[in-house]
Formats: structure tokens, C-alpha cells, sequence
């Protein structure tokens, strides 16, 4: 969308730059995107780095994009699940779409996600690729 | 409904409103307002005021209700709840939306504020998109080519044909719907009910004789982010919603004789008839296939079109008029039921109603 927000952009980015969830201390649940409470009652949740590698449960491929993504249409937006058993959803890159399948190894890998225009922000964030080139 | 480029929002929902309360012939007391865009789209907060401005209502309360493309159901439910308490006697809802008022890509990024917006939006996710992914595994799980699914716009595009009020009124064959393009694979165009333009009233009161009863409101969330979900083949908010309305209003899935449900991509069709035990869990494509599945004589927001936060409020009036064989054919039974979701399974809103 047209002018994102600084603000929101900066408080997101331990997140979008590198994947911090929150982990409660109790039960040992992870959280991704972060939460306030875990659904054990206890409030003491601790910061917790999301492992790199994991392997691609489903995807999509997507025409019918949004204008921050019409330069880059279209899109594949994938699950995945990462090592431990966290899934998180995100744009798979690097690969042509029809030789992806479920179980493929991906990785985390940082990239460029939406440029607001000629004059606002350049915004980053996580993606995912094929571990082994496609 | 459709493209009404020459309508300004509040006197699109002014239209329909002052027709209802004529129909009606009740003194409103207040006015629930449902609409998801409006801000975004049509750059107008307040907009139960300007409504009641075109009409000359004078000084009645008014409410806003904004749950995405469930605000309708919700606006019902705000509405129902307060007659319930005996707040008000006579409350009338509206339903509008005008997507059209800004480009189809446009359209697209306010959808995908249904979705977490730091998280999914922000990636480039849509609802479409998690539609797809939805589709995708239930195809799989449950072994079913594409051409199960499609009979689901198949469906649609024959009963919205019989529904005056419809944005696509023409029947459709199963290779339109299988040759269409790719949206999101595997969901292609047919799968997707179109944006369109559109405003619903009603009017709801305690103690009148005439018209369809409310008999139960129910409402249910599933805040789980959807990269966390347990099962991408359910329709959890509405299971959680389905599971109250019935045995509240003690009624059997066997006793509706018609559903209007939250089709706005084929895959929610298919799963709310499973989350309704219009179907077992698996079975729906085949369910619909036979054709006579009680759900969406409207055409559903494939046929009828998705007015996003409006749709709630088309499908009450929808089911009101099925029962008592007003506009549409009178269906054979006595209930009937709305599912108005927001979001991807997010919540659900259920209305049973009967006559």
C-alpha cells in the first residue's frame, strides 16, 4: 500500500530481519508472530531466534497481487515449517515454481520486500528459498 | 449491486435503508451500520450519520460495525443482542460497501487488511492467496481433482441465475469455470466471488407477528495466525459458531432448508457445508455435485457477488425471503440459516432463523 509506516516498520523489524519469536518459559510454546500471554496463563515469554532451515509444507502461486507486488507478480507464498516445528508463512524465492513440491528443504534468506514508491521507504524482511538449487 | 459509479456511499445505503423501513412500517430506534471499506475506500468515517442526513432521520443513535467481510453477520448479531436486552424495540441494519470507488489492485491491498497486516499483508499475502493454500491441501487430503471444486461455481452461477438481485445471473459449464485463469493455483477465477458495489437493509423487532424470527445469534473466533493453524481443511470459527446456534436454538443440520455461507472463494463453500453438518468432513464436493445442497439460492459471492462487510446483511434478507417465498422460490422447510465469516476464518457469525 502507498506510504507505509515508518513507526511500524521499525518495531517490527527484530521480526522481519531475524524471525524473533517469543517462547514461554513455562511450557516451552514458541510463538510466531510474537503474542503478550501464553495459552498456559503465564506471562513470562522470553525472545527466541526461529531456526533457519526447514522444509516447505505447501504453496501457492499468486497473479492477483497487490500494488506493492505488481513489479514482482507473481508471487509464490508458501508454509513452512522450520526445524523444531514452527511454521511461518512467506514469499518463496529463487526457484521456478513448478519443480517446488512439499518436503523441499528451504532456507531463510534476507531480502528486499516492498519499495513504497520513488521517494518512501525501501522495507526488508525475511523469504525462503530451496536449499539445493531448483 | 455491481459497479454504481454514480453513487456516493451513503445515499447508496439511504436507498435501500428507507425502502426497508417503508416495507417495515416500524419507528426505528437506532441504526447498526455494516460496512469493512469504508474508510479505506470511500474516505468517509461517520457514515451512519450521513446516512440517516440523506434520509432526514433525525437523532437516533447509530453504531458502526466493522469485523472485515463478517461485518454484516456482526452488525446483526450488535443489533439482535440489543433487542434481546430491550434496549430498543425496532433497530434497522445496513449493509454497504463500494469497492469499485478504487482500482481492482487497490482493492486487493484493503482485502488483505483482513489479514494480519504486519505479518501476512506485509509478505504479500491476500486472502485469495490463503484460499488457495486451503484448497490445495483439502484437494489433496482428501484426494480430489480441480474439477470437484469447480462444480462449486457450477452451482452458484445456476442459482444466482434465478436471483434478481444478483451481479452474474447467467448459468456457467464446468469448462468455463476449469479453462478460467489462474488467480492463485489451484484456485483460477471461478473460484473467487467478485468485489462488487452493493448496500442491504432490514429492519428488526421484538413483538411483531409478521415476517421470519431470529431465533439464535451466534458468534465464534479463531485467533490462531494462520501459519499456526492445526488443520487448513476446517472452517474452525464456524464449527465453534455452528456447535451453539444449534443446540441453542435446538435444531438439527437435517432442519435447515436453506444456508447462505460465506463462499467468497469456492473452498469456504465447500468447508462451511462440512462445519454446518450439511456435509460430512471430506464429502462436500460430492455433496454439491449432486446439486440439490440447501446452500446459497442467492448464487452466493460467486454469483450474487461479495459486497464485503454488506454481504452479512444480503443474506439475512436472503434467507428471510427464501422462507417465506418472497423474490426467490419459497424453499420446502421452515429454517433457515447466514454464516457471515471475516477474514480467513477468523469469525464467524451465525443467524438461524425461522418462520
Amino acid at each position: 500500500m502507498k506510504h507505509e509506516s515508518v513507526p511500524i516498520y521499525w518495531r517490527n523489524i527484530p521480526q522481519y530481519y531475524r524471525l524473533v519469536a517469543k517462547r514461554c518459559k513455562k511450557c516451552g510454546t514458541i510463538y510466531f508472530p510474537p503474542v503478550a500471554k501464553c495459552k498456559c496463563g503465564s506471562v513470562e515469554l522470553e525472545d527466541y531466534e526461529l531456526p533457519r532451515e526447514g522444509r516447505l509444507l505447501e504453496y501457492t502461486v499468486l497473479y492477483q497481487v497487490g500494488t506493492d507486488f505488481l513489479k514482482q507478480k507473481p508471487l509464490v507464498l508458501g508454509l513452512v515449517e522450520l526445524d523444531g516445528g514452527v511454521k511461518v508463512s512467506g514469499q518463496i524465492v529463487d526457484a521456478r515454481p513448478e519443480r517446488l513440491k512439499p518436503g523441499v528443504k528451504v532456507e531463510v534468506v534476507f531480502r528486499r520486500v516492498v519499495v513504497d514508491g520513488k521517494h518512501g521507504l525501501v522495507m526488508y524482511g525475511y523469504k525462503f528459498r530451496p536449499v539445493e538449487r531448483l | 449491486m455491481g459497479r454504481h459509479y454514480s453513487k456516493n456511499i451513503d445515499d447508496m445505503a439511504a436507498a435501500v435503508l428507507d425502502k426497508a423501513i417503508a416495507d417495515a412500517k416500524a419507528d426505528i430506534e437506532a441504526l447498526y451500520v455494516a460496512s469493512s471499506t469504508t474508510e479505506l475506500a470511500n474516505k468517509q468515517q461517520l457514515l451512519g450519520v450521513y446516512i440517516l442526513e440523506a434520509l432526514g432521520l433525525d437523532g437516533i443513535p447509530v453504531y458502526r460495525v466493522e469485523n472485515g467481510d463478517g461485518s454484516g453477520g456482526s452488525a446483526v448479531a450488535a443489533a439482535y443482542h440489543a433487542l434481546r436486552a430491550e434496549e430498543y424495540n425496532c433497530v434497522a441494519v445496513v449493509g454497504v460497501d463500494k469497492p469499485n470507488d478504487v482500482l481492482s489492485n487497490q482493492q486487493q491491498d484493503i482485502y488483505a487488511t483482513t489479514l494480519d497486516t504486519y505479518f501476512e499483508r506485509y509478505f504479500g499475502f491476500t486472502p485469495l492467496s490463503q484460499a488457495a493454500l486451503m484448497a490445495k491441501m483439502y484437494l489433496k487430503k482428501y484426494e480430489y481433482r480441480y474439477e470437484d471444486l469447480a462444480q462449486w461455481a457450477v452451482l452458484m452461477h445456476n442459482r444466482g441465475a434465478a436471483n434478481p438481485y444478483a451481479y452474474f445471473r447467467k448459468p456457467i459449464k464446468l469448462e468455463d469455470a476449469v479453462n478460467s485463469e489462474y488467480v492463485s493455483e489451484p484456485l483460477r477465477l471461478y473460484d473467487v466471488g467478485p468485489l462488487a458495489d452493493g448496500a442491504a437493509a432490514a429492519v428488526l423487532c421484538n413483538n411483531r407477528r409478521d415476517g421470519v424470527r431470529i431465533l439464535h445469534v451466534a458468534t465464534a473466533t479463531n485467533p490462531t495466525p494462520f501459519n499456526l493453524r492445526q488443520d487448513y481443511d476446517r472452517l474452525v470459527s464456524l464449527e465453534k459458531a455452528a456447535e451453539q446456534a444449534y443446540t441453542k436454538a435446538k435444531i438439527a443440520p437435517r432442519d435447515v432448508a436453506t444456508a447462505e455461507v460465506h463462499d467468497s472463494f469456492s473452498i469456504f463453500g465447500i468447508l462451511a457445508l462440512e462445519a454446518l453438518g450439511l456435509a460430512r468432513r471430506g464429502t462436500a464436493p460430492l455433496v454439491v455435485k449432486e446439486g440439490n445442497a440447501p446452500v446459497n439460492y442467492s448464487g452466493g459471492f460467486k454469483a450474487r457477488g461479495n459486497i464485503l462487510g454488506a454481504t452479512g446483511v444480503y443474506q439475512l434478507v436472503e434467507v428471510a425471503w427464501q422462507l417465506q417465498g418472497r423474490e426467490f422460490k419459497r424453499v420446502d422447510g421452515s429454517y433457515g440459516l447466514v454464516h457471515s465469516m471475516g477474514g480467513v476464518d477468523k469469525i464467524s457469525t451465525i443467524v438461524l432463523m425461522g418462520l
